[in-house]
């Protein structure tokens, strides 16, 4: 949209206003030519998303709102927010939308583009930092209930070598960086 | 006892006085169409596409099989049709007698142009300003005389009018009739929403109406089906709407329109699909796409249609002819700020002028203003051998006014076995 500066009065308002013409409308065609994206226009605000979410009560922006930011073309506002990281990916959102958007998907695909502007949150970076080092997440390293079974008490431990090499070559690889 | 001969006088020359009267006629009965303005059609008349087929106004599939017209039945029945006394520029004065055998004084008003020898040529527009053309697809097909312009054209016209339709001298009478049944097909006005100040309208040219709109995308219209800015005739690219406005606001009128979701979101699609560059914002409390209408709805969401749930906040016109409309946000909890070349108003539809009278007149029910029915369960019966149809009812779409009008002409059917 054009700019549009100079006004012929004062102003009406003491109203700090998002400007439409500085958001990124190319934004909304980019989620929806990713994979789940399709039906993402088909959102008519209803909020069942947010009504179903078990942790949105928690978030800034609700579900419906980011889908209503992605659609506005808030770009920004959307991939550095927390709320798509902090999704517990349970999808309750997803089964229960009424015009079939694939929210909790397009929110991956969310985390996907702002993970490649460099744009994770420091406990998830670690998180990726640990898998690569390690090839796992959690060492697990005595369990009690093995004696119970009658297995031995210590913890063979996994085969992580393979996994470590596959990893190298991933795209998590390349955004994380890691020690190698 | 009434008569299969007896007339019947239906007021109002829109799409349900139409029905009603080509319907009544092919009955067999006699019927005086009553229409004050000088083409029939009503605000149908030049909408451009209508839901929910996006065809033509004049071509429901159930009329095509009338032998002879093409795809427009009611362009010929009108003026064809023997049974039809069709009476254009006129008015009803007085309306006495009881039911069955009602008096109805007519005023008619003078025949300037007679529609059985125009031609629609164009040679007296040309001479001078009193003559128009409403619309290519006026009924009757003739050019339109305004006695209040007085130009040294006029007489000119007269004189060249290669078929002589044109008579200057002509007077307007006055007559009575008796009829056994009054059908009110007096329709809608949509309201200029002059009052309504958050909006503006009024006080710039880009803010407009949706019926405005509507003339603005007839190809036959003036600027052909461009979508032109009417401070400086320049295409605009961004177009705001806002519903509700003067409707379901008790400070106006409590009710909802009906309709003005569903013509807007027809316009919406017109203008994102069938137009170059153009985007649309809606503003709205509710999309209220009843029935199957749903499908505008999700196809100009699909379109890229921008809605956004909440109210206009300021609006201010730019140096530029644009204006700077914030909106607020009540889904976000935002405000947002947009440049916007034509601002549309869906205003509410009102009672046309004239309603009141015509109750209080012959002691009919109001229903917000529109004529009301004396038994919810028989929507078009108003009173005793007093029917209405269509938009005199209420906001009504084109399919509802053509039922409401067979309905109408079944109950008077069914009075005269
Ligand atoms: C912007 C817009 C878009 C629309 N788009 C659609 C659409 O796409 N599809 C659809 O189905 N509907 C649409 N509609 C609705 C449609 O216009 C109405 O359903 C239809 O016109 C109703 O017809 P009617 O005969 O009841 O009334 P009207 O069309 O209002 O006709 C009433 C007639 O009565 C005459 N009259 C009034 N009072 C008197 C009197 N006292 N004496 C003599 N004559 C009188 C008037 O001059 C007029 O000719 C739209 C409406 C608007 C405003
Ligand atoms: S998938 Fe995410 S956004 Fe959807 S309901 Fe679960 S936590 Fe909420
Ligand atoms: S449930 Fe679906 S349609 Fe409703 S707000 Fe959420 S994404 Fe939009
Ligand atoms: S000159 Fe005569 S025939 Fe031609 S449009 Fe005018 S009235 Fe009709
Ligand atoms: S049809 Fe839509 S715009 Fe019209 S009054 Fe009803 S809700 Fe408002």
């Amino acid at each position: 949209m054009t700019e549009t500066d100079e006004t012929t009065g004062p102003p009406v308002t003491l109203i700090d206003a998002i400007d439409m013409s500085k958001l990124d409308p190319k934004f909304r065609e980019k989620i929806k030519s990713m994979p789940n994206g399709e039906a993402l226009a088909a959102c008519f605000a209803c909020s069942t998303c947010t009504a179903a979410c078990p942790t949105a009560n928690m978030w800034k922006f609700k579900p419906h709102q980011l889908i209503r930011m992605i659609l506005l073309g808030m770009r920004e506002e959307v991939l550095s927010s927390n709320e798509i990281w902090l999704c517990l990916t349970c999808y309750e959102c997803q089964e229960r939308c009424p015009q079939k958007v694939r929210v909790t998907d397009i929110f991956f695909d969310c985390k996907n583009l702002a993970a490649e502007e460099g744009n994770i949150p420091a406990n998830v970076l670690a998180l990726a930092k640990e898998l690569l080092t390690k090839g796992q997440l959690y060492t697990v390293t005595a369990d009690w209930e093995r004696e119970d079974m009658g297995l031995e008490p210590e913890v063979p431990g996994l085969s992580v070598e393979a996994i470590k090499r596959i990893l190298k070559d991933t795209r998590t690889k390349k955004l994380v960086g890691g020690e190698e | 006892m009434i008569k299969v001969s007896d007339p019947v006088l239906i007021i109002g020359a829109g799409v349900a006085g139409m029905t009603a009267a080509v319907e009544l006629a092919d009955s067999g009965i006699k019927t005086v169409l009553v229409e004050k303005l000088s083409t029939t059609g009503g605000n149908a008349l030049n909408l451009y596409k209508a839901f929910p087929t996006d065809d033509c106004f004049y071509c429901f599939e159930g009329n095509r099989w009338r032998p002879g017209i093409r795809k427009c039945f009611y362009r010929s029945a009108l003026t064809e049709q023997p049974n039809i006394d069709l009476r254009m520029n006129s008015q009803v004065e007085e309306i006495t007698g009881a039911a069955g055998k009602f008096s109805i004084k007519l005023d008619i008003g003078p025949q300037y142009v007679d529609p059985k020898k125009c031609t629609m040529c164009g040679l007296c527009i040309e001479k001078s300003k009193a003559f128009s053309l409403v619309s290519p697809q006026c009924q009757p097909q003739a050019v339109s005389f305004d006695p209040e312009i007085e130009d040294e054209g006029t007489a000119v016209a007269a004189e060249k009018c290669p078929t002589k339709a044109i008579n200057l001298e002509a007077k307007g009478t006055k007559i009575t009739i008796n009829v056994s049944d009054i059908i009110i097909a007096t329709g809608y006005h949509e309201m200029k929403p002059v009052n309504v100040d958050e909006y503006g309208y009024g006080t710039h040219p880009n803010i407009i109406t949706q019926l405005e709109l509507a003339q603005i995308l007839d190809p036959l219209g003036e600027t052909k089906g461009t979508l032109l800015k009417p401070s400086d005739g320049k295409p605009a690219k961004h177009v705001m709407m806002v519903q509700c406005v003067g409707s379901r606001d008790e400070n106006y009128y409590p009710y909802c329109s009906k309709i003005c979701c569903v013509y807007a979101l027809k316009h919406a699609a017109i203008l994102t699909q069938e137009r170059e560059g153009v985007d649309v914002s809606v503003v709205y409390m509710d999309i209220r796409t009843y029935d199957r209408h749903e499908k505008y709805y999700r196809d100009t969401r699909e379109a890229g249609v921008e809605f956004v749930r909440g109210r206009v906040a300021s609006i201010e016109p730019q140096k530029d002819d644009s204006l700077a409309i914030i909106v607020y946000d009540s889904l976000l909890d935002k405000y947002l700020k947009f440049s916007v070349d034509l601002f549309v108003l869906s205003s509410a539809l009102e009672p046309s002028p004239g309603s009141s009278q015509i109750i209080e007149s012959l002691g009919l029910k109001s229903a917000s203003g529109f004529i009301g029915a004396t038994n919810p369960e028989t929507e078009v019966v108003v009173g005793n051998r007093i029917y209405a149809c269509g938009s005199a009812l209420g906001p009504s779409e084109v399919p509802e006014s053509v039922t409401q009008a067979r309905a109408v002409v079944s109950k008077i059917l069914q009075n005269r076995k």
